[in-house]
């Protein structure tokens, strides 16, 4: 017997080929691979002879956990070359690895992520001591760029020093186990003739001491089932060299596809000569000026940095580096993303821009027609003839009929995971509108069985695939609060109120980065309503919607607490911000709003001189009502009057709590001797302002007031009376500074005493 | 020839990056044996070696960035274009400059500094007018200013702070990075022409606080090549940098108590979240308009350490911290100082830790507070 254990970084060209080669020279009789073994007897799916990139996507749900992830295969994958090589020698191909909705995975949504992040320490020390930035380039520069002689050995002393003492995770261990019993037993069987295992290199050192460890067992090993009641499945889907390279933190696996797919095919000094010319062709499509002497700098340097480096030819980074330093030429906001390593931020220059997008590339992948569909389309297929969906059509529904709203939601995820042929043409915008019924157009599409089957790698009913496509939204919205509105708005109608792993956590984020207050509060008000009472769309009391609650109202406090303009008129989308806050504060302390927070807020922004005279009303009432302080607020008011913008500070008062002017002992007595004793010129540009503030009581209310004024004047008659005109307010107001005008002209003729009554 | 103003480089109060580090580029000139670009002291190896440091030959690394911006930054001086570090005050942008010119020409001195009041004779040549009014324009009366002696011996010339300058001023530099010529039309016949040496190239350095890169000629910049120098990305890096040179400023300054660590992690904390305008909790902020750079949050921690030393007789606390804050972060800045009062009230509230909550307590400490 032999055994040969590859240990391979995923991803990656070099080990691909060390692979590829190791099988044509041994033959064995079994080529263990890493990857899940409950697809053993279906491994013949994947040899369908597929276009790539595809992926094994593993869905499983039970009572405690919900999890999808996926296993990419592109054509430089060392796992796919040991299929294919397999194959052509005669081998049995076998998967080796625990399947992915075992308990080993349950973090992991990238089967072939790279280990090295659970290994930080050890990978620092090697670049630091390499003189690299970090793991991508310290691999290219160990690896890659050095492809051939002693190969394996390089690798197997790489990996063995970056595992070195220390001890696997739980899951790892697990794994480990697991993978250690196939290699033993495939040694059985093969009696004398090799055995290869290609496998992550982290991995190599155990599974070559497990392997030696003596055998007890016969057979081959079993392959876990899962536990009863639970649900999921495995099957292939197209995949994309975009989502391919967007797996961020601890899922990401080597970056920049479509580069290591032109060092596959072409060799490192072709991939690196269309990596230029690529970044050139993008960027002068797009009018930015490349010249001839930029281009000719960007291969100077690059060569020259790949000498300096001592790689015979530019590597990833030497071209990238030389590309930067030709066509940059200005200050950069954010550090280039290739010396950083994770996803692409936000900010980044357009020429950099455009090299990200270059390595990353578009291929997408094709099923061979053979394939078994994903079992979304089953799903799908059956939900759409169950509610006869599947032919053209014009429904109505009724939302509050239970069986209605269940189609909406059926519609929705359609909608949502974009299958052609089915548009809603007028229907409720936000889940709070006062619109109960949906009007759909269903269409035949040819592309509908296309766009299923691509949907089909977000998860395996439509419940599933819609919420893993809203969370893949949330996290392309970032700071953008108008898209991760609509985002969340589409999960409360496609009933998505579960929690999707870290989702809550993301939309908080984005949520914190909001810089527009009104905007804001609109976005507070409709979640803040859907958590309380949306019993309709079911999404009362969701924590999803609670996170979002408590992070839009920190971020409405924090932004009004820097918000400075004391002569801005006031605003309304601002003052229903802290109405949001204020309902928040009372309702959601559950979902995690600090009373405390909002009341120290609101007492220093009331007694902001700088802040907006609106904000301060409105934060001043909030003040009261949170510290449920009972003092007179006689001083405030009379301050309020003194600055000249009364009105708006009434406004805000009014907007949050407009009960303090009504309430026993409250301030319409002063209210009344205020506006009395303000100039007759002054009173006129107060005017708007203050009808602006009292459009916040009701008509009730606003009769109540005028009740009270008469009597307090010691009037008679019916404030109803007293608010019924028939003019609109520009006419009176004009009427008024006409009396002014005569009054004044009579005072200069004498006829009238200065001054005179108005 | 001894004078009143005589001071040899190793007494200077801070000797220039060739006269500190001579053992290490003599070890490194030694152990060279890759092929040196024209005109330069070292290999670009050894020169990086230099900079990022080299185990083997007992060179310590001197700047703690991403080794790819050494790499760039060299090849940028061994092709015909300048090299500029642009990037936010306090990201040692000079001590890179410094070190790249005592590694290439084993000289840093040929500096020029920016300032509103640079003129062309300070960077190209003035005249002794002495002799000028005796002897007329003669090599003898001609005095070379940094960058025509740079030019003549080819050595690297440091521009510190070009942006400072007025434009017109910037420009002269053109033709030097371009033809490589100077022209000195003073001087008759052939003496009137200075052409570059091997080894003459330009390292400048540029503020993005200050008016930026954006007023300089589009001529200019392209005869450079842009580099960014970004704070420090990694926060053990950055903290760790912080203890050893708080802790040495302090032992200098006779404090013999070392800073408690965990204030300096709020510290830097602080600090980095101040400067991104983010929380580690992802909420966004408005940056400051003061310059939140490691080297200020060095100084900060150097004074909290005195100030808890020379009032208590312990380490500096967080209430040290917050009135330090107020006199480097806010400096008289109302703004800043209102943006810091914001951050300390909202911010420090939802993080663990005693060390948080003792800020949060002494947020009154801030002027006005």
């Amino acid at each position: 017997m032999s055994l040969t254990v590859v240990g391979v970084r995923h991803h990656s060209p070099a080990c691909a080929r060390l692979v590829g080669e190791t099988i044509a020279a041994l033959r064995p009789a079994y080529v263990l691979i890493e990857g899940p073994a409950d697809m053993n007897d279906r491994i013949g799916e994947l040899l369908l002879g597929h276009e790539l990139p595809v992926a094994v996507f593993t869905s499983y749900a039970d009572e405690h956990r919900r999890h999808g992830s996926w296993a990419p295969f592109c054509g430089y994958s060392p796992e796919w070359v040991a299929l294919a090589a397999a194959r052509e020698t005669g081998a049995e191909p076998l998967f080796i690895d625990l399947p992915a909705w075992h308990e080993a995975f349950a973090d992991r949504s990238n089967r072939y992520a790279d280990a090295e992040q659970r290994y930080a320490e050890a990978v620092e020390r090697l670049c630091t001591a390499f003189g690299v930035d970090n793991t991508d380039a310290l691999w290219d520069h160990l690896v890659e760029m050095e492809p051939g002689e002693g190969l394996a050995e390089r690798l197997a002393a790489y990996f063995d020093l970056i595992r070195g003492e220390a001890a696997a995770g739980s899951s790892d261990t697990a794994r480990e186990a697991y993978m250690a019993e196939w290699i033993r037993a495939a040694v059985r069987a093969a009696g004398d003739r090799p055995v290869v295992a290609v496998v992550g290199g982290f991995h190599r050192p155990a599974l070559l001491r497990l392997a030696d460890s003596p055998d007890s067992g016969s057979g081959w090993p079993e392959v876990p089932t899962p536990p009863e009641g639970a649900v999921g499945g495995s099957y292939l889907v197209p995949y994309s060299f975009r989502r391919l390279d967007a797996f961020g933190g601890y899922q990401s696996g080597m970056p920049s596809p479509e580069y290591y797919q032109r060092l596959w095919e072409d060799g490192p000094a072709e991939a690196a000569r269309y990596l230029v010319t690529a970044v050139a062709g993008r960027l002068r499509e797009r009018g930015q000026p490349v010249s001839t002497a930029d281009l000719i700098a960007a291969r100077t340097s690059a060569e020259a940095l790949a000498r300096l480096r001592g790689h015979r030819h530019p590597a990833r980074v030497d071209v990238l580096d030389g590309l930067a330093a030709a066509l940059i030429n200005e200050a950069l906001d954010v550090p280039l993303p290739w010396s950083v390593r994770g996803t692409i931020t936000a900010g980044q220059h357009p020429a950099v821009v455009e090299m990200t997008t270059v390595l990353s590339g578009d291929r997408i992948g094709r099923l061979h027609p053979d394939t078994p569909l994903p079992p979304l389309v089953h799903a799908a297929t059956a939900e759409l003839e169950r509610h006869g969906f599947d032919q053209p059509g014009e429904p109505r529904l009724d939302l509050l009929e239970p069986e209605d709203r269940e189609r909406s939601r059926l519609l929705h995820r359609l909608r949502v995971l974009g299958i052609p042929g089915y548009a809603r043409t007028a229907g409720p915008a936000t889940g709070i509108d006062p619109v109960l019924t949906e009007q759909w157009r269903i269409r035949l599409d040819e592309n509908r069985l296309v766009a299923l089957i691509e949907a089909g790698g977000y998860g395996p009913t439509l419940e599933a695939a819609a919420t893993a496509r809203i969370g893949q939204r949330v996290d392309d919205a970032g700071n953008d609060l108008g898209q991760l509105a609509d985002a969340l708005f589409d999960a409360a109608f496609c009933g998505v109120t579960g929690l999707a792993g870290d989702l809550p956590d993301r939309l908080e984020r984005g949520v914190a980065a909001g810089t527009d207050l009104g905007e804001l509060g609109r976005v507070l008000t409709v979640v803040l309503a859907l958590w309380r009472h949306d019993r309709m769309l079911g999404t009362a009391g969701s924590d999803l919607l609670g996170a979002v609650v408590a992070g839009a109202t920190r971020r409405i406090l924090w932004l009004a607490e820097g918000w400075h303009g004391a002569g801005l008129p006031a605003d309304l989308p601002r003052i229903r911000a802290v109405v949001a806050v204020r309902d928040a504060v009372r309702h959601a302390e559950r979902a995690g709003v600090d009373r405390t927070l909002a009341r120290g807020i609101a007492e220093r922004v009331a007694a902001d001189r700088a802040a907006p005279p609106d904000l301060r009303g409105a934060f001043y009432g909030l003040a009261r009502i949170l510290s449920q302080d009972t003092s007179d607020p006689g001083p405030a008011v009379r301050g309020a009057f003194t600055g000249g913008s009364a009105g708006d500070w009434l406004a805000g008062l009014f907007g949050v709590a407009r009960e303090s002017v009504l309430a026993p002992g409250g301030i319409l007595g002063l209210l009344d001797e205020l506006v009395r004793g303000i100039g007759a010129e002054e009173f006129l540009l107060a005017l708007p302002a203050l009808r602006q503030a009292f459009e916040f009581f009701p008509p009730r209310e606003r009769v109540t007031i005028a009740d009270q004024l008469l009597e307090m004047r010691g009037l008679g008659g019916s404030g109803r009376d007293l608010l019924r005109t028939s003019m609109p307010p520009e006419i009176v107001a004009a009427g008024l500074a006409l009396d002014e005008a005569v009054e004044e002209r009579l005072a200069q003729a004498g006829l009238l005493p200065a001054g005179g009554a108005r | 020839m001894s004078s009143a103003v005589e001071v040899s480089p190793g007494r200077a109060q801070r000797p220039p990056a060739e006269v500190r580090y001579a053992d290490e580029l003599a070890r490194l000139r030694a152990a060279d044996d890759a092929p040196k670009p024209p005109g330069w002291a070292l290999s670009l190896r050894a020169a990086r070696a230099f900079i990022v440091g080299d185990p083997k030959l007992g060179v310590a690394r001197k700047f703690v960035g991403d080794p790819s911006l050494i790499d760039r930054a060299l090849v940028s001086l061994a092709t015909s274009r300048g090299l500029l570090l642009v990037g936010e005050p306090g990201t040692a942008k000079s001590l890179l400059s410094e070190l790249l010119a005592a590694a290439v020409s084993g000289d840093s001195t040929l500096t020029i500094q920016g300032g509103a009041a640079t003129t062309e004779d300070q960077i190209k040549y003035s005249w002794n007018y002495a002799l000028l009014v005796s002897e007329g324009p003669t090599e003898r009366s001609l005095v070379p200013a940094p960058l025509l002696r740079g030019m003549a011996q080819g050595s690297t010339v440091r521009f510190e702070e070009i942006t400072r300058c007025p434009l017109e001023v910037q420009d002269c530099l053109l033709s030097p990075l371009s033809d490589r010529v100077m022209a000195v039309p003073e001087l008759p016949g052939d003496a009137g022409m200075v052409f570059a040496r091997d080894g003459f190239n330009i390292i400048a350095t540029a503020n993005t606080r200050d008016r930026g890169v954006n007023d300089m000629s589009s001529a200019l910049k392209r005869r450079f090549n842009f580099e960014t120098v970004f704070p420090i990305a990694d926060f053990d890096t950055e903290l760790t940098l912080v203890e050893s040179e708080a802790t040495e400023l302090l032992r200098r300054s006779g404090v013999t108590a070392p800073p408690r660590r965990d204030v300096l992690e709020v510290l830097v904390t602080t600090f980095r979240e101040l400067r991104t305008g983010r929380t580690a909790r992802g909420d966004e902020m408005e940056r400051l308009s003061s310059v939140m750079s490691t080297a200020e949050a060095v100084s900060v921690a150097h004074a909290v350490g005195l100030r808890g030393w020379f009032l208590r007789g312990t380490s500096g606390d967080a209430a040290d911290l917050v009135s330090c804050l107020a006199g480097t972060a806010a400096k008289d800045n109302a703004e800043d100082l209102a943006k810091l009062r914001r951050y300390l009230e909202q911010h420090t509230s939802w993080r663990s830790g005693g060390q948080w909550r003792e800020l949060r307590d002494a947020r009154r400490e801030l002027p006005g507070g």
